[in-house]
């Protein structure tokens, strides 16, 4: 067998490092990524046409182009526009959100459309408004119906942070690259990155197969 | 039951992972006995370093291109150079059964020399720092508490680690030369630290940006470049002779001198051995 486990060994602590980078950028991504695909989402369901287009746009722009190239733009274009410089950290943040938003917007568009429209005339003619019959009836519903296809974006999410390694972000992919440069040895970095990946999805899916029960 | 097929299940998964390594690790076993009798040496190459090795439209060109040709005409053997990308040229360079070799400005190290053996050093190189003008930064040792962009698995990268500390943040690791360029331009680092070559050229073509190369022989130390080979390769017997020769006879003069306008110091590359 020829592994070097004394590189893996040496190298481990930063890579537990990048792995704390990846899940953090991930939580944070989803949670932006969730906020700003519910209000796109509804923004794509509006009644009136024009007040749709944008939306619809914004998610075919996101979801009809690599992840890859996104991270570029927003690295050298946007954020330097903002901030006058890049940032490592507001790029990971940025780029992931902006990506999860749009496929985020397609779940929530699909969850609450996936409810009945008898559920929501049956709420209005019982006296609600329409906020309260999307707030007390359908959401409930519809959330319950989300949470897997959340669950699948969350798992996606982790992997596809790994192609910031582009940037220099400091995640798991980084390290294993920095470990590669210094012994040109390509099986212990890549092997060691993709079993750090595996338990952080296979027990990230695990916990949501317990939420999906609980909820 | 269920807790005990979740071991069996992460049992496999585990297996999966190290047979993976093992499939690895058995042809390349092979590779140091397994490479006779072939009349044809295949070089792979990563060629996105200009002006070392580089793509011109579908044609491989550049300084290592001319440097083997010469090589190969003196030892009389057949070759190709092919443009695998790094990591298909390291995984298949230790295999040597698809390529035999790899031309690729690859530095010489004692940590990489533990897995690959080395021609003898063929080219002398340097590390240089390429800051906006009126950077405060005049050496290496200026970079400490600065951003300091490189390209990631370099010897630019193994310096400024010894210098800063492999895990600070403020040295960033990134996927290519280019990329790490343009953050400079971009106001995300403070220097650049590359090949000498690289960074020449780099200013040469980018006159507008108000650019400037530090050299520092102090802290970043000659480096050599050799041709890389899976451990007990013969072809290292057969070639390092035509190294030698070429580099004597003035061949390796003319080449050089046709890339980088100036003489080659010959005597510290032969002694650098």
């Amino acid at each position: 067998m020829d592994i070097r486990f004394d590189i893996i060994a040496h190298y481990l602590p930063v890579l537990l490092r990048g792995t704390a980078f990846t899940i953090g950028v991930s939580i944070v991504s989803i949670i932006f990524g969730s906020i700003l695909g519910l209000g796109i989402g509804f923004g794509k369901m509006a009644p009136k046409a024009y007040f749709r287009w944008p939306f619809h746009c914004y998610i075919n722009f996101f979801r009809g182009t690599p992840l890859y190239v996104q991270i570029l733009i927003v690295h050298f274009g946007v954020i330097p526009a903002f901030y006058g410089s890049t940032n490592v950290l507001m790029t990971s943040f940025v780029a992931l959100s902006l990506n999860s938003a749009a496929y985020s917007a397609e779940i929530f568009r699909a969850g609450i459309q996936s409810i009945d429209p008898g559920q929501r005339e049956a709420a209005v003619s019982l006296g609600m408004t329409r906020a309260q019959a999307m707030r007390f009836i359908i959401l409930p519903q519809a959330v319950k119906r989300m949470v897997p296809a959340f669950g699948n974006e969350f798992i996606v999410l982790v992997k596809d942070s790994s192609l910031l390694a582009l940037i220099a972000a400091p995640e798991i992919m980084y390290w294993s690259n920095t470990m590669k440069g210094q012994y040109l040895r390509i099986w212990e970095p890549y092997l060691t990155a993709a079993l750090i990946y595996f338990i952080l999805t296979y027990s990230l899916s695990k916990l949501l197969n317990y939420i999906e029960r609980k909820v | 039951m269920g807790m005990k097929k979740k071991w069996v299940m992460s049992a496999f998964v585990a297996f999966l992972v190290f047979a993976m390594a093992g499939c690895g690790s058995g042809s390349s076993n092979k590779a140091g006995s397994g490479s006779a009798g072939g009349e044809t040496i295949k070089f792979a190459s990563d060629a996105s370093y200009a002006p070392m090795e580089y793509m011109d439209t579908d044609k491989i060109k550049g300084f290592d291109i001319d440097f083997i040709k010469a090589v190969m005409e003196e030892a009389g053997i057949d070759y190709t150079v092919t443009n695998t990308g790094w990591d298909t040229m390291l995984s298949s360079v230790k295999q040597g059964t698809e390529y035999q070799a790899g031309l690729s400005s690859v530095s010489i190290t004692d940590e990489r020399k533990e897995t690959y053996d080395y021609s003898i050093p063929y080219f002398e190189s340097t590390n240089m720092i390429m800051v906006k003008e009126g950077s405060d930064i005049k050496n290496a040792l200026d970079l400490k508490d600065k951003k300091v962009a490189v390209q990631a698995a370099t010897t630019a990268d193994d310096l400024m680690s010894g210098i800063m500390g492999v895990d600070n943040g403020n040295l960033k690791r990134f996927d290519s030369n280019a990329v790490a360029l343009m953050e400079l331009n971009s106001g995300g680092a403070d220097a650049v630290v590359a090949d000498i070559a690289i960074v020449n050229e780099y200013i040469k073509n980018n006159p507008n940006e108000k650019l400037t190369g530090i050299i520092d022989k102090e802290n970043f130390g000659s480096e050599y470049y050799g041709i890389l080979y899976p451990k007990g390769s013969e072809w290292k017997a057969k070639l390092d002779p035509a190294i030698k020769k070429i580099i004597e006879n003035g061949k390796y003069t003319e080449i050089y001198k046709a890339w980088f306008g100036e003489e080659p110091d010959t005597q510290t590359l032969l002694n650098a051995e």
